[in-house]
């Protein structure tokens, strides 16, 4: 027994050291070198410890560049589309779990495949589509592509923390008379806030990180989201660097603070419902 | 009793929005895409000629076609590999119990919240061939004489591509892992240990057909996701060196937004969607667990 449990002591020890080095490293290394000095970042050896500590890059990002521009549309963008996702996934999801109807199963089904439906393909026609109906150049374009990709996971996940709510709570409210929308307003969502809350998380940062269709959707500077404009900048024959990981930095800091409110609510929301 | 009988009218207003939504952004743009792959029009917005089927004839013989379609198989399966092995590292790693346990639960998944973009400047930063620290950390150590560069042959950039989608992705999958390995009861490894089983032998005979339904749908679900990467690879190697890295996403990109092949694009699309479905049927007949399972 005990020679079994120090080869499990190795082997997480191990594990947990390449995990460290491999998945949380990285993000040491680009936080501490967009605070270098442009000779540091680009210097062939590189220590561990940084050597120079400097604000230029942010300075330059937040004022001499069209960052805030940039940052207005991705919060726009993304905002508008996790509420729309989320009004119509809660109700999909209600009427999935609770209402058997014709065709209930299909409709189920559908949205797995949807999930996964590469958006590769529908990037030309729907490029075509929206020139025809003049939705080019608008915010609009974005959040109808992002609410397409994000809802049908979303379903997935709220249908399991609808299940967690016991079927006697509502059965007793329509006893005394309640209605549905009651049912829903007052029982529902309150009971699934936490699901909820992860969900649209799940859809904030589907549409923050969103860059193929809003790089050919958009074509005026002034409606560019945040990947694009980074974009922009990683396309240049001579990258800034400092530049290039301040904005990185930058770009990356609303959805981590996001999830420092309620990260924990969409991870236990994965490992504990999602996929029962 | 109101939840037990059937319910379509009111079941069909709950689902409606949502069906109507993805239906109109999904089905029309197919058809469009059917229409033009008819047609033969080149910059966006001109028309062309009716060619029938000509298009689709012409594409399987077109060699890009063929090495798109080889750059995507290899690209899922190298995928799978790779995620597969991170995430039940991840997921089997996080499932004991250590000190800092819930912290790296809840931020193991910083590389999936993050903009695909910001991956990019990342690795691009540490893969770099002239101040990257990968390069000087493997110089250090005796790995390498001298910095190579990691996007330089074809070989090094497609690994090196399919290492950076799958630290993007693997985390997430070790949560959704993760969640089946919370779902198996306790009691299986306790007895299995008096029976004097080994770790080995647990996740073999206990663990691992166990998370057989979680495994079917991220197999599904991942190869699909997989196939439909473009913006990590765009980015970095634009395709290149000499194509290697160019996969059917990239192909459709460039076939209608460089080389303004709107028609051929449409074609690509309509004819990838096809191979897709075939995909998922297939895969779903063969694999899918049994319902008693």
């Amino acid at each position: 027994m005990i020679k079994e449990n120090n080869i499990k002591l190795i082997f997480l020890s191990l594990s947990l050291l390449l995990i460290i080095l491999i998945f949380f490293f990285p993000f040491f290394w680009i936080i501490t070198s967009s605070f270098k000095s442009p000779e540091e970042i680009i210097a062939t050896s590189t220590t561990i410890i940084p050597r120079s500590f400097t604000l230029e890059h942010y300075n330059k990002i937040l004022f001499n560049s069209d960052f805030f521009i940039y940052l207005k549309n991705s919060l726009i963008v993304s905002f508008s589309s996790m509420i729309i996702s989320i009004i119509l996934s809660v109700s999909a999801a209600y009427g999935l779990h609770k209402l058997k109807f014709y065709g209930n199963k299909f409709v189920e089904y559908s949205l797995l495949v949807t999930y996964a439906f590469p958006g590769v393909i529908l990037l030309v026609p729907i490029y075509l589509l929206f020139a025809k109906v003049n939705l080019l150049n608008s915010y609009f374009a974005l959040i109808v592509v992002n609410v397409l990709f994000a809802t049908p996971f979303a379903v997935w996940m709220l249908k399991a923390f609808f299940k967690l709510i016991p079927n006697e709570i509502e059965e007793a409210a329509y006893i005394d008379g309640a209605s549905r929308y009651i049912v829903i307003s007052r029982i529902i969502v309150p009971l699934a806030a936490p699901g909820i809350a992860s969900v649209a998380i799940f859809c904030f940062i589907i549409s923050w990180t969103e860059y193929l269709f809003a790089s050919i959707l958009i074509s005026g500077d002034y409606l560019k989201t945040l990947p694009v404009g980074l974009a922009g900048i990683v396309g240049q024959y001579q990258i800034d660097w400092g530049f290039l990981l301040s904005g990185a930095v930058l770009a990356s800091l609303p959805v981590i603070l996001l999830f420092v409110f309620i990260g924990k609510y969409f991870v236990s929301g994965l490992t504990e419902g999602a996929v029962k | 009793m109101i939840s037990v009988k059937k319910n379509n009218i009111e079941g069909w207003l709950f689902v409606s929005p949502l069906v109507i939504w993805i239906s109109l952004i999904i089905l029309v743009p197919i058809y469009i895409a059917f229409e033009l792959s008819l047609f033969n029009v080149k910059i966006i917005g001109t028309s062309g000629k009716f060619v029938g089927i000509d298009n689709y004839i012409k594409l399987f013989g077109k060699s890009n076609f063929l090495n798109a379609s080889l750059n995507s198989f290899y690209w899922i399966i190298g995928n799978a590999v790779c995620q597969t092995f991170f995430a039940f590292t991840i997921a089997l790693t996080i499932n004991y119990k250590f000190p800092g346990k819930k912290i790296m639960a809840n931020w193991i998944i910083l590389s999936f919240i993050i903009p695909t973009v910001v991956v990019v400047v990342i690795w691009k930063l540490m893969l770099s061939s002239s101040s990257g620290v990968i390069n000087s950390v493997l110089i250090d150590i005796g790995l390498l004489d001298e910095a190579t560069g990691f996007f330089s042959s074809p070989n090094k950039a497609f690994i090196s591509l399919v290492l950076i989608n799958s630290w993007r992705w693997s985390p997430f999958l070790a949560l959704i892992i993760l969640s089946g390995l919370n779902s198996i009861n306790r009691e299986m490894y306790d007895a299995s240990k008096v029976d004097g089983a080994n770790f080995v032998q647990q996740f073999l005979f206990i663990t691992f057909p166990n998370l057989k339904s979680v495994l079917f749908v991220l197999g599904l679900v991942g190869t699909l996701l997989s196939f439909n990467i473009f913006d990590i690879i765009w980015l970095i190697t634009k395709g290149g060196p000499s194509s290697a890295t160019t996969t059917l996403p990239l192909l459709i990109y460039e076939t209608a937004f460089t080389k303004f092949r709107i028609s051929q694009a449409a074609t690509l699309s309509i004819v990838t969607s096809f191979l897709l479905l075939l995909f998922s049927i297939i895969f779903i007949k063969s694999m899918a667990p049994k319902e008693d399972d």
